[in-house]
């Protein structure tokens, strides 16, 4: 009698140690996808009853230029963020690897943006941004180009950019330490091989440490491009609210202006299925390259 | 030619730190400036914006925590990172153990349903979550929001855990089930210690997370007094002719503690984003 208790309840046990995250996890990552689709259908403000549309919120979505706009942005600002952070990143790394002294203190130093949030970075950087008395343009004067001092926040040519470049002023050290770990775990060997075969340095970036950083590179563009969208949303919420007008505006703020200012809940569900369809390869991509190993070797 | 060949690498060991210090410099000193910021007289505050502040003024913090209400802030953003992790480890703990030690129908496809969360770019489905939550009377309520955001750091957490229970030889629980542990005993005693590591990188990489959250933050708490400190900080911007020595000490207080974990935790903060990233 015992025995077959224990049997049964060893039988159960695994399902018991992973019901709770299934629950969890259906409740706030699944679920909101089948109701944010099912709301998206209604005319709803988040407060009142719910009003059958159909798909008419769709139809607006689709012909709402200012929805397309944000869109717009949110790729341009995550290209531009992905091409930099990764560009800069590798970059330092290669020049922090072949140096013997004071690279664990440059990593540290470098990384420590990534621990602060976003509005306390967005705030400061609003002021050295400042036309007034911002440090941008204090240095720029110092240095003789104050020719080069730009309405950084408020013209709409370059707000998008300004704003970017504090993401990535924020997450350079995050791509250092990930393309310096890379770079650490390729073999001296090859290097000392080309040598002997008299390689230049281009030829060895070229032929040794792209093909063997490969991985790595993929999942920091990825982790890029899919760590923009809620960036951008904290950002621009602090440093400029989507302005000056609409230059800033990405699909967050706008899906989050359409459902607590115009109080059009179901509509702001659409713009996210929206957006959600246009990014999910991009997700389902960086899925696939961090379990490939898993796979290989299970 | 040797002459010519140490020239050469000397000259590009100079431009290499110089490259490497103007990155050091535009990162630290806007900390710097903001720390110096803080403590500088608001009258005086103009004449001296980029230097050291020629006395330091402490009455700053105390009109910013006043002002701003820090102390709710604080205890709203410990309320809610706490119940977040008090949540989360124990969850992600038991099914990423299971996935990678026991043997059970479904197992590969329960792990692989677990994992969808990667799929989908962060924020990406953020109001649609926050819908839910809505429905579900979560929203302005701190534990709703710790719930929401646990549910939400399920799969990184299951990912990052399963792959240091799978890296633990195979004979630990076996020898521990003939020292006559059960099951969940033999998990708990024997197994758990041993991966402490991998905890204080969940503990670190997703604390942090939660401690700086701003955008499930920012829908969900609607009230002033529930909300946490990256919402708290906002109420100093955007007021033309507040003090800014006030907020930048507003500022320096929310930052403070986690420079300080930042320092003690180096080796947790770095060894847990490259285990997040590459392992797998």
């Amino acid at each position: 009698m015992n025995i077959t208790v224990s049997k049964k309840l060893d039988r159960v046990f695994p399902y018991l140690m992973v019901l709770p995250a299934i629950v969890l996890f259906i409740m706030f990552v699944i679920s909101p996808f089948f109701y944010g689709f099912y709301t998206s259908l209604f005319k709803w403000d988040g407060l009142s009853d719910m009003k059958w549309l159909g798909f008419t919120n769709y139809k607006h979505v689709f012909g709402d230029p200012q929805f397309w706009n944000a869109i717009k942005n949110t790729f341009v600002y995550a290209l531009v963020i992905t091409v930099f952070k990764n560009g800069i990143g590798l970059a330092l790394a290669l020049m922090l690897i072949s140096r013997k002294h004071g690279t664990t203190f440059c990593r540290t130093a470098l990384y420590m943006p990534v621990t602060f949030s976003y509005v306390v970075i967005g705030v400061l950087w609003t002021w050295v941004y400042n036309p007034t008395f911002g440090i941008l343009d204090g240095v720029l004067n110092l240095v003789g180009l104050g020719g080069l001092s730009q309405g950084w926040l408020s013209d709409p040519d370059i707000a998008l950019y300004s704003v970017a470049a504090v993401d990535i002023w924020k997450w350079i050290g995050f791509h250092l330490v990930l393309y310096y770990t890379g770079l650490q775990a390729i073999p001296e060997t090859y290097y000392e091989a080309a040598d002997i075969d008299g390689a230049n340095w281009f030829r060895k970036f070229w032929h040794i440490t792209i093909p063997q950083l490969n991985s790595v590179i993929v999942m920091n563009v990825l982790l890029a491009i899919t760590g923009a969208f809620v960036n951008n949303y904290n950002l621009v919420n602090v440093m400029t609210q989507g302005g000056p007008f609409g230059s800033t505006d990405v699909s967050l703020t706008y899906i989050v202006r359409t459902a607590f200012s115009y109080r059009n809940l179901g509509q702001a569900n659409a713009m996210s299925m929206v957006l959600f369809a246009m990014v999910f390869i991009i997700g389902f991509a960086q899925f696939k390259v961090m379990t490939r190993e898993e796979n290989t070797t299970d | 030619m040797k002459n010519r060949h140490t020239a050469k690498s000397a000259i590009s060991t100079i431009l290499i730190w110089a490259v490497l210090i103007f990155f050091l410099v535009i990162t630290i000193y806007p900390v710097i400036w903001m720390i110096f910021g803080s403590l500088k007289d608001t009258s005086t505050f103009y004449l001296n914006i980029w230097g050291f502040p020629s006395e330091p003024v402490w009455k700053n913090y105390i009109g910013a925590w006043q002002y701003g209400d820090l102390g709710t802030k604080y205890l709203n953003t410990i309320i809610v990172t706490g119940v977040f992790l008090l949540i989360l480890l124990p969850v992600n703990c038991c099914a990423a153990y299971t996935i990678a030690r026991m043997n059970f129908r479904f197992k590969k496809a329960i792990y692989t349903f677990l994992l969808i969360g990667l799929m989908i770019p962060g924020g990406v489905l953020g109001m649609p979550t926050y819908s839910v939550a809505l429905k579900l009377g979560l929203v302005n309520n701190l534990i709703g929001l710790s719930i929401v955001l646990a549910g939400q750091a399920i799969s990184f957490g299951v990912f990052l855990l399963r792959a240091f229970f799978v890296s633990l030889p195979k004979s630990l629980e076996e020898a521990a089930l003939i020292d006559g542990c059960n099951r969940f005993s033999a998990f708990a005693k024997i197994i758990l210690p041993l991966i402490k590591p991998a905890i204080m990188i969940q503990i670190v990489f997703s604390g942090l997370n939660t401690w700086n959250e701003y955008f499930l933050s920012n829908l969900m708490l609607r009230t002033d007094a529930l909300k946490t400190l990256p919402l708290g900080v906002i109420k100093f911007i955007g007021e033309y002719s507040t003090d800014y020595p006030q907020m930048f000490a507003a500022l320096t207080i929310s930052t403070l503690p986690m420079i300080i974990v930042y320092i003690l935790a180096q080796k947790q903060f770095i060894t847990g984003l490259t285990a997040g990233a590459t392992k797998g």
